[in-house]
């Protein structure tokens, strides 16, 4: 029943949509404001009902209803409560109507957001969410349905959830990647909208900031959970493979991060017009190229979906995109032409746009790398891939000129620095960066040459930040008299994407750390019997117990796998440091998929990272693999501080005491 | 010369050599994704080291050394099939009988040793077969 309304309102929902975006173009044509409203409201009705759509099959997945085919296919009766919810993002139909969902709930927003303003932009920007509605709609419609059902009583019991996506990360990481790729359709589609109508200042920009900066925010996020996820869960002891997925939501990240840093010229200076249209089109473009590199099958990837014909459509629209997006740059392109001028090398405007081309770089490298194995084969017959030695030699130097940027660009000034400036704001930072330099490579003794400038840049920058806060600081209690932390808080207050943006990139300088500290990692594969103790690094590892949990000893934790685990006892310098159990899944949900999961001892400079690769429960033989990891905490520690950053931009505060977006 | 134009230089200049950085290692690090017929047909028609290869995993074959640090098994891609070697504690969750695999290595008399084995869970997703067999078992 649920099912079938379900599915009526999907299919009612792509009739609204088609109706809505006739409307609101006959609306540009003949300026009958009636069509406009008649066409958003058809819109908005389209968008609740694609909601309602969507708790259909989330209530369908929660109540176990197998008569419909995705229910059994990544659900199960004893599948715990909370991954039912993932079940929802878990396939190609269920991701699909969730995509269109959150599509859905942007567009209300914006519609609401916008009731009494920019009347010109507005029907363009309805067309254009319309027109992407619709074409995720056609696709959920009548390609990859979520409500197909079977007939009952055909299957007793579903397939259940993949075990790998049974984790807590695996309930966030999605839907937050969802938010950050959507999100870019916003700022697109009033883009798209300038370029239709003319209104070429500005506005565009000004009314989307917001929405970017968020955008950003939950993409950045999602993909350092996704590595995140691969850490804890996949057991090969890194966080970032250059897998073919993990690329596509890498690419508009890097473009999007070089939008918004590049439209903050344009609103100060009316600069750089084509290029940050340019830059939006392109990554929204790379959204939905990323959502297709996943659910097409032309990339082989661990994460992505089986292939299907779905691919073609997508390809299509891609096309549709970058035709309908070049052609307008032409039409515009007069109008789009600046009036201002870049003067030197070493100003704000420079920096940035070097910072622009780094990100375009690194985005064009990873497009490369991820594309490599279909342009060869297109060209001579053989797939050939290229892995991370190949990513690593370019990015690695790439990223350590963007970090070089990070700390030196926000302190130039507009149009043009002076030597002496350069000088004052830039010495002690540098003489801390060469001191901290040289103590490290005294104590690591690293001869490396990237370690040591990475050190160097990553103490440099971070100097060069504390510097602001503490000489901003200090001349607000000069100036107002009050003490240094009210005068630091009034400081964030007074200049907040300043200062937010200063947050935010102490985080990544914070990440670059903890990818720096790759560099010592150590790993062994070890073969115990109970009672050995083994050596890696500097942790003994002595091997104390084993045993079998199954879901009849312990139903309320383990009701759809059982699991072989191992007691390890772990010293560290010849003392006893701690006691980690790691274990190995079965899901009998899943015709006994095995899982390992990762026990993980985790420090500030260190991660004891043990994966339980089998265990004979007749002779008590367990394979093992152990990993030292180290500065790996720096990466989710960044994150945190890059959150904060943002959200310090963002003026969440003032958000919550009312002010619109 | 304006200062646009200066620009413009320094980002072809700048464009031009990233891409000879690229470039100049770019074929060592190539790794040519071949069936295996081919391999094992024509392996003088490979001139690179290291390959990856795709295939099923033969029914029956997966067998470990003693200390289970080792695993070997035959790769079956088609009609072909090449004996696999591969030595890791880590062994992917999804690896057994008939999985579909991707190994890459170097290919010596006759046995492939692989130092990378991934598991298409892709598949896993999707796959037909399995679905069915989950109708019929209940």
């Amino acid at each position: 029943m649920i099912a079938i309304l379900g599915n009526t309102l999907l299919l009612m929902s792509f009739a609204f949509t088609v109706y809505g975006i006739l409307s609101a173009t006959l609306y540009t044509a003949n300026g009958n404001r009636k069509f406009m409203l008649s066409g958003e409201r058809a819109i908005l009705s389209s968008s609740v009902f694609v909601i309602l759509s969507t708790i259909g099959l989330l209530i369908e997945l929660l109540r176990s209803n197998f008569t419909l085919e995705y229910v059994a296919r990544y659900s199960s009766a004893e599948t715990p409560t909370l991954y039912k919810f993932s079940g929802l993002w878990a396939g190609m139909q269920g991701s699909l109507l969730f995509w269109v969902m959150i599509l859905s709930v942007f567009i209300i927003m914006v519609i609401y957001q916008n009731r009494n303003r920019h009347q010109k932009l507005m029907p363009w920007v309805l067309i254009t969410l319309g027109v992407i509605q619709l074409f995720f709609l056609a696709m959920s419609n009548f390609f990859e349905n979520p409500f197909t059902p079977i007939p009952a009583g055909m299957v007793m019991n579903g397939m259940g959830l993949n075990p790998l996506l049974q984790n807590p990360v695996m309930l966030i990481h999605p839907p937050l990647l969802y938010l950050g790729f959507i999100g870019f359709s916003i700022p697109f589609a009033f883009g798209m909208a300038a370029m239709i109508t003319g209104e070429l200042d500005t506005v565009w920009i000004r009314t989307t900031r917001r929405w970017t900066l968020v955008t950003w925010l939950f993409l950045s996020v999602a993909i350092i959970m996704g590595g995140r996820w691969a850490y804890v869960e996949l057991g090969w002891g890194g966080y970032w493979a250059w897998d073919p997925v993990e690329n596509a939501s890498l690419l508009p990240w890097l473009t999007g991060t070089a939008y918004i840093h590049s439209v903050l010229i344009q609103e100060k200076k009316n600069m750089l017009r084509i290029w940050n249209m340019v830059l939006i089109m392109v990554t929204f473009t790379l959204t939905i190229f990323g959502t297709y590199l996943t659910r097409s099958g032309v990339v082989s990837s661990v994460h992505a979906f089986a292939a299907t014909d779905l691919g073609v459509w997508f390809f299509w629209f891609i096309v549709l995109i970058l035709v309908t997006n070049i052609i307008l740059l032409v039409i515009r392109r007069k109008e789009l032409a600046s009036v201002n001028r870049l003067e030197s090398f070493v100003g704000r405007e420079s920096g940035f746009l070097f910072n622009n081309m780094l990100f375009v770089a690194m985005m064009l490298t990873v497009l490369w790398g991820t594309m490599y194995p279909i342009l060869s084969e297109a060209v001579t017959g053989t797939k050939i891939t290229v892995g991370s030695p190949y990513f690593n030699r370019v990015m690695i130097p790439l990223g350590l000129l963007l970090l070089f940027l990070t700390g030196v660009g926000p302190l130039l000034a507009w149009r043009r620095t002076t030597t002496r400036s350069l000088r004052r704001n830039f010495t002690l930072p540098f003489i801390v960066g060469l001191i901290l330099t040289g103590i490290f490579g005294a104590v690591s003794k690293m001869t490396l040459i990237y370690p040591l400038i990475s050190v160097l840049l990553i103490s440099f920058v971070a100097a060069i930040i504390f510097l602001e806060f503490f000489k901003g600081t200090k001349a607000r209690h000069r100036m107002t008299g009050a003490g240094y932390l009210k005068s630091f808080f009034e400081l964030l207050e007074k200049n907040r994407s300043r200062y937010g943006g200063y947050i935010v990139h102490l985080g990544i300088v914070m990440m670059f750390l903890g990818f720096t500290g790759k560099v010592f990692d150590k790993e062994a594969d070890l073969s115990m019997n109970q009672g050995d103790i083994k050596t890696v690094g500097h942790y003994d590892i002595e091997y104390t117990d084993y045993w079998l949990e199954t879901p009849e000893t312990n139903p309320d934790t383990r009701s759809n796998h059982a699991a072989k685990i191992v007691t390890l006892k772990i010293s560290k310098n010849g003392s006893y440091y701690t006691t980690l159990n790691a274990e190995r899944r079965f899901y009998t949900d899943q015709n006994n998929q095995p899982s390992s999961e990762v026990s993980l001892k985790a420090t500030l400079f260190e991660d004891l990272y043990i994966v339980l690769g089998s265990l004979d429960l007749h002779s008590g033989n367990a394979i093992l693999k152990v990993r030292v990891n180290h500065l790996v905490s720096w990466v989710w520690l960044g994150t945190f501080v890059l959150i904060l950053g943002s959200l310090v931009s963002l003026n969440i505060g003032g958000l919550i005491k009312g002010k619109s977006l | 010369m304006n200062f646009r134009k200066k620009f413009i230089l320094v980002v072809i200049v700048f464009g031009l050599l990233t891409v000879a950085w690229i470039s100049m290692d770019f074929k060592s690090q190539e790794v040519p994704f071949i069936s295996v017929s081919d391999l094992v047909n024509h392996k003088e028609m490979f001139r690179q080291d290291r390959f990856r290869l795709g295939g099923n995993v033969q029914e029956g074959t997966i067998h470990y050394s003693d200390d289970k640090l080792t695993v070997d098994f035959l790769l079956k891609q088609g009609d072909s099939i090449v004996p696999v070697e591969h030595t890791s504690a880590a062994i992917p969750d999804l690896f057994k009988d008939g999985a579909q695999v991707i190994v890459e290595g170097s290919y010596k008399e006759g046995i492939f040793y692989a130092d990378n084995l991934m598991t298409k869970c892709a598949s896993r997703y999707e796959e037909e077969s399995k679905y069915t067999s989950v109708s019929e078992t209940n």
